[in-house]
């Protein structure tokens, strides 16, 4: 489609002969910002001197935006989009992708028409057209309503067009149905509403603008996999005919069903412009370099990681260019620092025999003992007031696990997790390094031998300075110096070095995380929960977190990690915790390669990231636990692993 | 997190709010003026009929609800008579010293605060606010930007109770060395304050955007009501029971005192 290409991948693709270093700061960057512009400046008169331009006109433009420019107020703001141009043609689906901070939702937002009207940002554009009927859904289900029932929320937004009060009823049930989302009656608490519920709940009540085109700001961003499934489902039945615009970061399921994908760099330009096939095939590179998630990104990580090493199979990997750049990409995702480090997949293998682990190993080399469990629960259960809500019995946490805990929103993860910190209430019995129930009353007993991160890492950082939260738990009896010494170690191995003045609210996303394990870390505990750690994180920011705690993991911390993403299930933990009704249940096969397969086995294997369901993985690993039937039958793993285990390397956090 | 429970409605719920929150208001200045501890006495029970009857709320829970205010009654009453001033000495010791004036006045005091606690208690249990905003706007034309964000702001508190409830746990975890007295009061507020506020600010400024996408123009323009409130016979039944009650107090206090005083002032 000749419409495809309206837009300003001419940009990307221009060469830059124009010399108008008025503003050039660098010389490189500037020369291709001059080249863009020099082409959007040709594009512009084009557009602005033939409104009906040849050929590519047959098709209405939905949204345009020509010359756009726009800043965040604020001195130090940048410029988030330099005279950009983008035409979104009548009844297209198109996907911005793009790293974080690079402003695909305020486009989108310019697009349509919420950028300057109901959001006040100064904005300079020769032409912006806006939908005529755009309607929104956004990413956080909570913040999407402003009445508390289902139908008043709908009635809002019927309301606020004038709709005559006798037909509202109607036109809540018909927006409901086509939302997918059956209620028994529309008069339901919000409230009481699944999240998955909720954003169809905001799907319906976009549908009640009668949008003609759908901008769609990360809507399943906070779901948990079933939710996502239903609220694509649900758009996808009502979006034919119309205009699609969507933000978003989980595109496994979507990619398929986009015309266009607009891919933009991190200083808000428009890298590439295209059919997504042509996106995914020739843009590889640059959207491993920005971290942003496409299909089959864990294979070229995984490839990336194999070519690094040496390994000889990692071009073999059909279509993936990114052992090409595996160098390039070296500089972009902080990688940890261990030399040693196979990268996720070598980790267990290299653990054994690495260069971090021999300085201890010789006595363990005989019979590794089977080391102590670190955490211990025997008919235990979590409660929510006097209700139990999550039962766990004869479970086990060893150092060297990283346990993946799964299950669908409200089966009792978190609760399991909060139990075990005793932030909620529990019965039965449980040890924590040994320590018994009567050592374990408070959280703060419990905090000081197991470390806890929240999902929203904002509620854990309590002071004014990256160093001051570092500092913040640690033992009263350390020196200063000593202190200082902590932070720095610390500052170092969670790749936050540089950053210690900062406020905390001030880190990206990332960097607030890695800060909250690491201060939550302080006081050199083995045993890390995690509540979702790479909850919101693009890609770069997924592959470091993990790379810390494999990192982590390796000097023999035990990991208990909630996520709803069965990629890394499958990449990076080593066992698998399913809770489901309210019962937590080891599965049998752990969900990462045994240490004992070759580096490569995972890689080259799946091609997509979380497009298959996760019963659809386990044949294909049961080749490798056939080979080392010892992985899988027992906790401690294979010889080699608990071989690692039993050791602690001088990374080790010490008590 | 849910803050709102189930319960029966009445006729009660059926008022107007508007009219509701009139009357009440009105009740309020009369009990201002109301200087007679007898008249006084038999508003407050006037007041408190209604609500035990007809909130729809079941009794335990009303006294849980109404616990508060019967602290106050006991405070405020009990206060004003062992310190207020008087002639009339029937009991001295130490600081304490009740005197007959002080006595009734402290009653009176009582009442009060109990007639205005029982008013206002029965207004919100009986008042969604969807239904107070609705009708503020319909009928007394309150400008929907206003009731619109009242309304999403109600939305919020569920929220902030929660995300209050994980920021404790966080803060119980985090532990740390924490000053004591003022200082250590300040510490505590700001690390509450602080996360707690950030996130406020951007959640209404992601729901002012859910609001504006939905086609909610804070100017004027024509809109519709999903609920209509206008006056209906709960109305009448509401307004004559008001009514009834205060000119009955007044009389059968004036007439047949209780309490061996006219007035307090």
């Amino acid at each position: 489609m000749a419409e495809r290409m309206s837009g300003l991948n001419r940009g990307a693709a221009a060469p830059g002969n124009e010399a108008e270093s008025g503003n050039a700061e660098e010389s490189g960057k500037a020369a291709s910002q001059d080249a863009e512009r020099a082409a959007a400046g040709s594009l512009r008169t084009e557009a602005a001197g033939a409104p009906a331009r040849s050929g590519a006109a047959a098709v209405p433009v939905a949204a345009e935006a020509i010359g756009l420019r726009l800043k965040y107020p604020g001195e130090e703001a940048p410029l988030l989009f330099r005279d950009l141009d983008v035409t979104i043609r009548r009844g297209e689906k198109v996907l911005l992708l793009g790293p974080s901070g690079c402003g695909k939702s305020t486009l989108l937002q310019v697009l349509g028409g919420l950028v300057p009207s109901a959001i006040p940002i100064p904005l300079k554009a020769e032409r912006l057209v806006v939908p005529e009927r755009p309607g929104y859904v956004f990413q956080d289900p909570e913040a999407q309503f402003c009445m508390p029932y289902a139908d008043e929320e709908i009635a809002f937004a019927l309301e606020n067009q004038a709709v005559p009060r006798e037909q509202m009823p109607e036109r809540i049930a018909a927006c409901l149905e086509q939302a997918g989302l059956e209620l028994p009656d529309p008069h339901t608490a919000v409230s009481e509403l699944s999240q998955g519920m909720k954003q169809r709940l905001a799907v319906a009540s976009m549908l009640a603008v009668d949008p003609d085109a759908l901008l769609l700001d990360e809507p399943t961003a906070l779901l948990d996999p079933e939710g996502t499934a239903q609220v694509w489902d649900a758009l996808r039945r009502i979006w034919d005919g119309r205009t699609v615009l969507i933000v978003e970061h989980k595109i496994d399921l979507i990619a398929g069903d986009m015309d266009r994908i607009l891919l933009f760099s991190p200083d808000g330009r428009l890298e590439a412009d295209g059919p997504p096939e042509e996106i995914f095939r020739d843009c590889r590179a640059q959207l491993r370099r920005y971290g942003v998630w496409y299909p089959g990104f864990w294979d070229d990580e995984a490839a990336a990681k194999a070519g690094r090493f040496g390994s000889t199979d990692g071009g073999a990997h059909a279509g993936a260019a990114a052992p090409l750049d595996a160098a390039d990409e070296t500089h972009v995702l902080p990688h940890a620092p261990v030399p040693a480090g196979g990268g996720t997949l070598l980790a267990a293998a290299a653990a054994a025999p690495g260069a971090d682990a021999s300085a201890a190993a010789a006595p363990a080399a005989g019979t590794p003992p089977l080391p102590a469990p670190l955490l211990e629960l025997d008919g235990f259960a979590g409660m929510r007031g006097r209700e139990v809500k999550v039962r766990a019995d004869r479970l086990s946490v060893c150092a060297g696990d990283w346990i993946a805990v799964t299950g669908a929103n409200g089966a009792g993860k978190s609760t399991l997790l909060l139990a075990i910190m005793r932030l909620v209430r529990s019965e039965g019995r449980m040890r924590l390094l040994g320590a018994p129930e009567a050592r374990l009353r408070k959280p703060r007993q419990a905090a000081e031998l197991a470390a806890y991160c929240f999902q929203n890492p904002e509620f854990q950082l309590v002071t004014d300075s990256v160093a001051e939260e570092l500092a913040f738990s640690m033992p009263e009896r350390l020196s200063p110096p000593e202190r200082d010494g902590r932070v720095r170690t610390l500052l170092e191995r969670f790749a936050l070095a540089g950053l210690e003045r900062r406020h905390p609210y001030q880190l990206s996303m990332g960097q607030k995380r890695r800060l909250s394990v690491a201060s939550a870390m302080a006081c050199g505990q083995r045993l890390l929960l995690l509540d979702e750690p790479t909850f919101g994180l693009d890609a770069a920011g997924t592959v470091s977190m993990m790379e810390q705690l494999e990192e982590l993991r390796r000097s023999g911390c035990a990991i208990l990690m909630v996520t709803h993403d069965d990629e890394l299930v499958r990449r990076f933990a080593t066992r698998r915790w399913q809770v489901e009704q309210g019962v937590v249940r080891e599965l049998p096969a752990p969900a990462r390669p045994a240490p004992s397969s070759p580096p490569d086995d995972g890689a080259s294997r799946r091609p997509g990231r979380g497009a298959a369901p996760a019963s659809d993985h386990k044949p294909d690993y049961e080749p490798d636990y056939g080979a080392d039937p010892a992985a899988e039958a027992s906790p401690t793993g294979s010889p080699e692993a608990a071989l690692a285990r039993s050791v602690l390397p001088k990374g080790a956090p010490t008590r | 997190m849910n803050l709102s429970f189930p319960y029966r409605e009445t006729w009660l719920h059926r008022v107007n709010p508007t009219h509701k929150l009139a009357v009440s208001a009105l009740l309020f200045l009369l009990v201002l003026l109301t200087h007679d501890p007898n008249v006084m006495l038999l508003l407050a029970v006037a007041a408190l009929l209604p609500l035990a009857l007809f909130s729809g709320h079941p009794p335990l829970r009303l006294l849980l609800y109404a616990s508060p205010f019967l602290l106050l009654f006991v405070s405020s009453a009990s206060g004003m008579m062992m310190f207020g001033s008087g002639e009339t000495v029937w009991f001295q010791y130490g600081l304490i010293r009740i005197t007959e004036e002080s006595f009734y006045r402290g009653l009176h005091l009582g009442f009060r605060s109990l007639q205005v606690a029982a008013v206002g208690l029965a207004f919100a249990l009986t008042t969604r606010p969807v239904a107070l905003f609705y009708s503020l706007m319909q009928q007394l034309q309150l400008p929907a930007r206003y009731a619109y964000s009242f309304l999403a702001a109600f939305n919020m508190l569920p929220l902030l109770a929660e995300e209050f409830v994980t920021l404790r746990q966080a803060l119980q975890i985090r532990g740390g060395r924490r000053p004591r007295g003022l200082r250590g009061l300040y510490e505590r507020l700001r690390m509450y304050a602080i996360p707690l506020l950030a996130q406020c600010i951007r959640r209404a400024h992601r729901t002012a955007a859910a609001m504006g996408a939905k086609r909610f123009a804070s100017g004027a323009g024509a809109r519709t009501f999903y609920y209509r409130y206008r006056l209906s016979a709960a109305d009448a039944g509401y307004a004559l029971y008001v009514l009834a009650s205060t000119l009955l107090a007044w009389q059968l206090g004036q007439h047949w005192p209780l309490l061996p005083v006219k007035s307090v002032v």
